[in-house]
């Protein structure tokens, strides 16, 4: 009995060897479903910002010094040059970016902190315009690849940093309640101190510190190539630096050490903004008027008499008819651009402007066709908010938060994944809502808010 | 609406298109097929032509014969079978739906099948509804998939989700360029591109024009999607991406096309009006539109018209 019951189990176990796979469809259980945890995605505060940068990274001023990819050797990690497309930046993950400023192959980022260092550099460093960085005594850092904080001597750690600009070679950095902090070259008084012939800017540690202007504090800052300007409280502008071009528009074109307010027609106007790239400048009232100094060779600050340098500020009023109320300026090497408060674009002067590969100069304002911005029948309301321009190419963000760039693609500046020019606004491709871009000469820095 | 009295009138009158709402879960063909046989059962429940008659001589020929007209058998329905069958009806479909979509299809009939053709090639936008649900993901995107994960939305406002579509749509924008085939550095891109839209150069590339929250009741969402050469498949992982960019998950459950060129829900015959009468009133209505909107017919131009 016991034998065959041994059998009888070897037989079942063979039964069951022998069947090893179902060709029938598995049906899934529905409770399956109820047994999977629910994640909980993290979300972002609504203060986080992210930040994408582009371009030349040769110089060190994206602040990435490490090649993304999966092929990742030690070739491809010291050729990395381009960033072709925005990249995200690790520094402003592990910081709260507030504001930024990009200079020529550099860039600086003012972080949210009660301590020492609240502004951080990286890039090109010839003319100490991010500080002193020296890993050995006396062979300071001329290029620095990732962010370093810059030393200012504050004189409380509870001031926060209201304002930054970065020019050729210079930073400016506007603080709430102590003023401007300057830094870097002064060769031409951009610094806003007196200009010694023989000062070695290499290795420098000096800051200079402008506590107000006029017995007024300073509200903003703005630094074009080799000079700055600052707007105080009651809307006066001050300006230092280079002024061969009158860029300075101080009715003179020499070169200006400690900043002087600047002449012309706005000497009674409440400015609230001013911009300035290379060396043409324009500002804009309360009211929503413009004014330019600065160089116009290419038509950027139109005169009556064709002047090529216009050193005293000219009210744009009368060139500007037609336009609206103008709420934001920018202006390029050789352009101006500016947006009105109905979101259209206006561009003038010389160069790749957005109007197609056949216009290269306009004199007049042109408007640049509102559907290169996305405005159409499926999104009539669209607007451009902000404008920005670097020496070859411009910008604009519409209030949906998307950034469009367009202009001369040096070193991949456009973020399109190449370096061909791009003659009309194409968006660039960032998943984030853009509040603030800066270009440069060779590099595009994107400051953004994470939709969710 | 007509009364019609003769098949035969009524089976000549069946050239042209109709517009009719496809439910979901049935698929084009048998769309088409249920619409031709509810064709054949209607023209062969109308009164028909006279039977044949069949002349009959009969006698001795070296005599007077006799001549007399008899009913023809071999013309009987009940010999010859129905008056109209499958084989006497063509249909094609202008632009397919998958076989879990629902809303406006257009269906050309014998010589309507040109039309649809011509249809075809214009390329015209379709609008539609997508429906989507936050808070989980399936293996195909869609409700008939296996549930792969589950996640919080709790987070999740209208204003965020209008925020990323507005983004995504910003981004199709740049692809309708690398897909209209235009070279970038061109005097006639630039002057394409301020117009407006520009249409696809390929039919296979799907661009989305437009895309917008249109209903937002959470979990529950409508999306309404203006693309063309879109698929179903397509608008489903364009809900999985929403859901992603949201930092949750989502799955789509369920597609409308509520907008087909200028053709639109008014037009489309629900599945209990599938009848004669209704088919030939439909097409005559579909012709009107046709002949309003003749860019809809054979379009070449390069921007979106319609």
């Amino acid at each position: 009995m016991n034998s065959l019951k041994i059998i009888l189990r070897r037989r079942n176990s063979c039964v069951l060897q022998c069947r090893t796979a179902t060709t029938k469809k598995k049906i899934h259980d529905p409770k399956e479903e109820e047994d999977l945890p629910i994640f909980q995605f993290p979300v972002s505060k609504s203060s986080d910002r992210r930040v994408y940068v582009w371009g030349l990274a040769e110089t060190g001023a994206l602040g990435v010094h490490v090649s993304h990819g999966r092929g990742r050797t030690k070739k491809s990690n010291s050729n990395f040059q381009f960033a072709w497309h925005p990249l995200r930046s690790s520094f402003c993950e592990k910081f709260d970016v507030t504001k930024i400023a990009c200079g020529y192959g550099f860039t600086v980022a003012a972080v949210k902190t009660n301590e020492q260092h609240k502004v951080f550099g990286t890039g090109i460093n010839t003319d100490s315009q991010i500080g002193y960085h020296a890993p050995r005594m006396g062979h300071p850092l001329e290029t620095l690849l990732s962010p370093a904080p810059i030393y200012i001597p504050y004189r409380s750690l509870e001031t926060k940093i209201t304002g930054l600009a970065a020019g050729r070679a210079h930073t400016l950095i506007l603080t709430d309640n102590e003023g401007v902090y300057t830094l870097g070259n002064n060769a031409y008084g951009q610094c806003g101190r007196k200009i010694n012939p023989k000062e070695e800017y290499r290795g420098s540690m000096v800051s200079h510190n402008i506590k107000t202007l006029g017995r007024e504090s300073i509200i903003d800052v703005c630094a074009g190539q080799d000079h700055s300007l600052f707007i105080t409280e009651s809307g006066k502008v001050y300006a230092c630096g280079w002024g061969a071009d009158g860029q300075t528009g101080l009715g003179k074109f020499d070169s200006q050490g400690p900043p002087a307010p600047v002449t012309g027609d706005i000497t009674s106007e409440k400015i609230v903004k001013v911009a300035s790239t290379a060396d043409c400048v324009l500002a804009l009232n309360d009211r929503g008027e413009l004014f330019g100094w600065g160089n116009s060779e290419y038509g950027q600050i139109p005169m009556a008499r064709n002047q090529q340098q216009v050193n005293s500020a000219y009210a744009l009023v009368n060139f500007t008819k037609g336009l609206g109320k103008i709420e934001d300026i920018a202006t390029g090497g050789s352009y101006c651009l500016v947006c009105n408060d109905s979101g259209d674009v206006f561009v003038w002067g010389f160069g790749l402007l957005g109007l197609g590969p056949n216009v290269n100069h306009t004199p007049k304002p042109k408007q640049i066709p509102p559907p290169l911005f996305g405005r159409n029948e499926f999104n009539p309301e669209c607007m451009v908010k902000n404008v920005a321009c670097g020496i070859g190419h411009l910008a604009a963000i519409t209030d949906n938060g998307n950034l469009y760039l367009w202009g001369r693609n040096r070193h991949g500046c456009l973020g399109l994944g190449h370096n061909k020019d791009q003659h009309f606004p194409l968006k660039v491709s960032i998943g984030a809502h853009v509040l603030e871009v800066n270009c440069s000469v060779d590099h595009t820095v994107a400051l953004c808010k994470p939709f969710v | 609406m007509v009364k019609i009295h003769d098949a035969a009138v009524a089976f000549k009158a069946l050239n042209g298109i109709i517009c009719v709402y496809k439910p979901p879960c049935v698929s084009v063909p048998q769309v088409q097929h249920r619409v031709i046989t509810n064709l054949i059962r209607d023209l062969n429940a109308l009164p028909d032509r006279a039977r044949e008659q069949r002349v009959e001589i009969l006698g001795p020929t070296n005599g007077p014969m006799t001549v007399k007209l008899v009913p023809n058998y071999a013309d009987d329905p009940l010999v010859c079978g129905p008056r109209y069958i499958r084989e006497d009806f063509r249909c094609s479909w202008a632009t397919h739906l998958g076989l879990f979509s629902s809303g406006i299809l257009l269906l050309g009939i014998n010589e309507g099948t040109q039309l649809t053709y011509q249809i075809n090639m214009g390329k015209p936008t379709r609008a539609y509804k997508v429906h989507g649900q936050l808070g989980k993901a399936t293996d195909t995107y869609f409700w008939n998939g296996r549930t792969m994960e589950r996640s919080g939305y709790r987070h999740v406002t209208r204003d965020k989700i209008d925020r990323v579509v507005a983004h995504m749509q910003a981004a199709h924008q740049k692809t309708m360029f690398q897909v209209s085939g235009l070279h970038m550095d061109s005097q006639s891109t630039y002057e394409l591109a301020s117009q407006g839209l520009i249409r696809p150069a390929n039919a296979k590339l799907p661009v989305i024009y437009g895309i917008k929250c249109v209903q937002f009741d959470p979990p529950n969402f409508i999306l309404e999607i203006q693309a063309i050469n879109e698929y179903e498949k397509f608008l489903w992982t364009l809900v999985h991406d929403l859901g992603v960019q949201l930092k949750t998950s989502a799955y789509c459950t369920g597609v409308q096309c509520i907008r087909q060129g200028w053709f639109n829900l008014e037009h489309a015959l629900l599945r209990k009006h599938w009848k004669l009468e209704h088919f030939i009133d439909n097409m005559e209505l579909c012709h009107e539109v046709l002949e309003k909107h003749d860019n809809m017919l054979n379009n070449k131009a390069a921007n979106l018209t319609a």
